[in-house]
């Protein structure tokens, strides 16, 4: 019986795993095709006049935050040549329920100038108002440079800081929250004049 | 059981969605929008008839102490296909339904027509079974999609999780009232035979 149970679970991973290794090039195309458009949306203000250069490969001085990637692929956006802004890919495991993957872009002055979940698994109807189709929430980080607020202000406001937290969810805004704060602290402690852009 | 029979149970007289409830919680948290209800029941129709069909298929193989876990493997690893699958060939879909894809698994639906029906029937009797519950879910998921989708234009109720419990209620009330219509109906052609019948009786006595 044993072996029989064994069989039915080998069979049935077999069939998985096929199915994987078939959808797997078409799963990777379609996210690409999705960070891309979320790209375009979030870098919106700064492309009236600048584009989306191509993306370049970044090495991080010191220690960087456990949301940056070490190295990590950012997209510059240029005008004329110069650079005016990049977007930087961001993730945290602090959330409830897996990681949280966002993009956000800044401009030269380190401003954020839009900030976006692109994957998530938080809960629906409590978690999930991280998300763009879900809440407005994530909008209430634009325009924000990290000085702008005091250190203890870069929290939800359960905790005495500046953000709306969720009723029933704390954990995942919470943790929004303190990956923005430390990849900001981090850019900005450094002065990335961004002189390592092409 | 005659495949006329099958549709109509699955359809309406033991419809999933109107009759036994069962899967209310993807059909009220996914049944906000249209095109999340029709891909959210797509996907369960699909995990359906094949779970249906490979569990008739395998049902001699199966001794009954392994059964559920075995039921459970097929159809979590139907599930991950299905998830695979609308990851790849409609990526969207798969961010707005989110949790809900994966967790077809939990949808006692399937389970529970692997149970009454699949590991008893033959494999085309079980595969139709499955095609003609997963049809009747699709079609009252669809209905409550497109429901709520009109009407949270004037009332934003409709868009919200309580908006769900009410219109689910007035379908199954609007079912209710249909059914019990039809089957007055059935009564009074058959009873009305029985009744000048009667009346002759009462007339020989009296």
């Amino acid at each position: 019986m044993t072996w029989r149970l064994a069989l039915f679970g080998l069979v049935s991973s077999v069939l998985v795993g096929l199915v994987y290794l078939w959808t797997q090039p078409l799963i990777a195309a379609a996210r690409e095709q999705a960070r891309l458009d979320a790209l375009y949306a979030l870098a919106a203000p700064l492309l009236v006049e600048g584009a989306l250069a191509q993306p370049v490969e970044v090495v991080w001085p010191d220690q960087p935050p456990s949301t940056l990637q070490n190295p990590a692929v950012i997209t510059p956006i240029m005008q004329d040549g110069r650079w005016i802004g990049m977007v930087v890919p961001i993730r945290t495991d602090e959330g409830y329920s897996g990681p949280i993957q966002m993009l956000m872009a800044l401009d030269r002055d380190g401003r954020i100038v839009g900030l976006r979940t692109i994957e998530h698994r938080e809960t629906p109807g409590l978690g999930d108002r991280i998300d763009i189709a879900k809440s407005d929430w994530i909008l209430s980080f634009n325009g924000l440079r990290y000085d702008d607020l005091t250190p203890p202000d870069w929290a939800v406001r359960n905790d005495g800081g500046q953000f709306d937290s969720f009723t029933g969810a704390t954990i995942t805004p919470r943790a929004v929250v303190s990956a923005v704060a430390s990849t900001l602290a981090y850019l900005q402690q450094h002065d990335l004049s961004m002189d390592w852009l092409p | 059981m005659s495949w006329k029979s099958v549709w109509i149970r699955g359809l309406w007289s033991q419809n999933p969605g109107l009759v036994q409830l069962l899967g209310l919680c993807p059909l009220l948290a996914v049944s906000n929008t249209f095109e999340n209800a029709l891909g959210l029941g797509l996907a369960t129709l699909f995990v359906l008839v094949l779970s249906n069909a490979s569990i008739s298929l395998i049902r001699s193989l199966v001794p009954d102490a392994i059964r559920l876990p075995v039921f459970v493997l097929v159809i979590a690893a139907l599930t991950t296909c299905a998830e695979l699958l609308v990851q790849a060939l409609h990526y969207p879909l798969y961010q707005s339904l989110g949790i809900f894809l994966p967790l077809i698994v939990t949808n006692c639906l399937i389970l529970g027509r692997a149970e009454a029906l699949a590991r008893r029937e033959g494999f085309v009797m079980s595969a139709l079974d499955g095609l003609a519950q997963g049809i009747g879910f699709l079609l009252v998921l669809v209905a409550l999609g497109v429901l709520r989708e009109v009407v949270s234009g004037t009332l934003i109720l409709a868009a919200l999780p309580p908006g769900a419990f009410i219109a689910l209620g007035l379908l199954v009330a609007l079912y209710r009232a249909i059914d019990t219509q039809l089957q007055t109906k059935r009564r009074q052609s058959d009873s009305s035979d029985v009744a000048s019948r009667r009346v002759r009786t009462t007339g020989e006595l009296s």
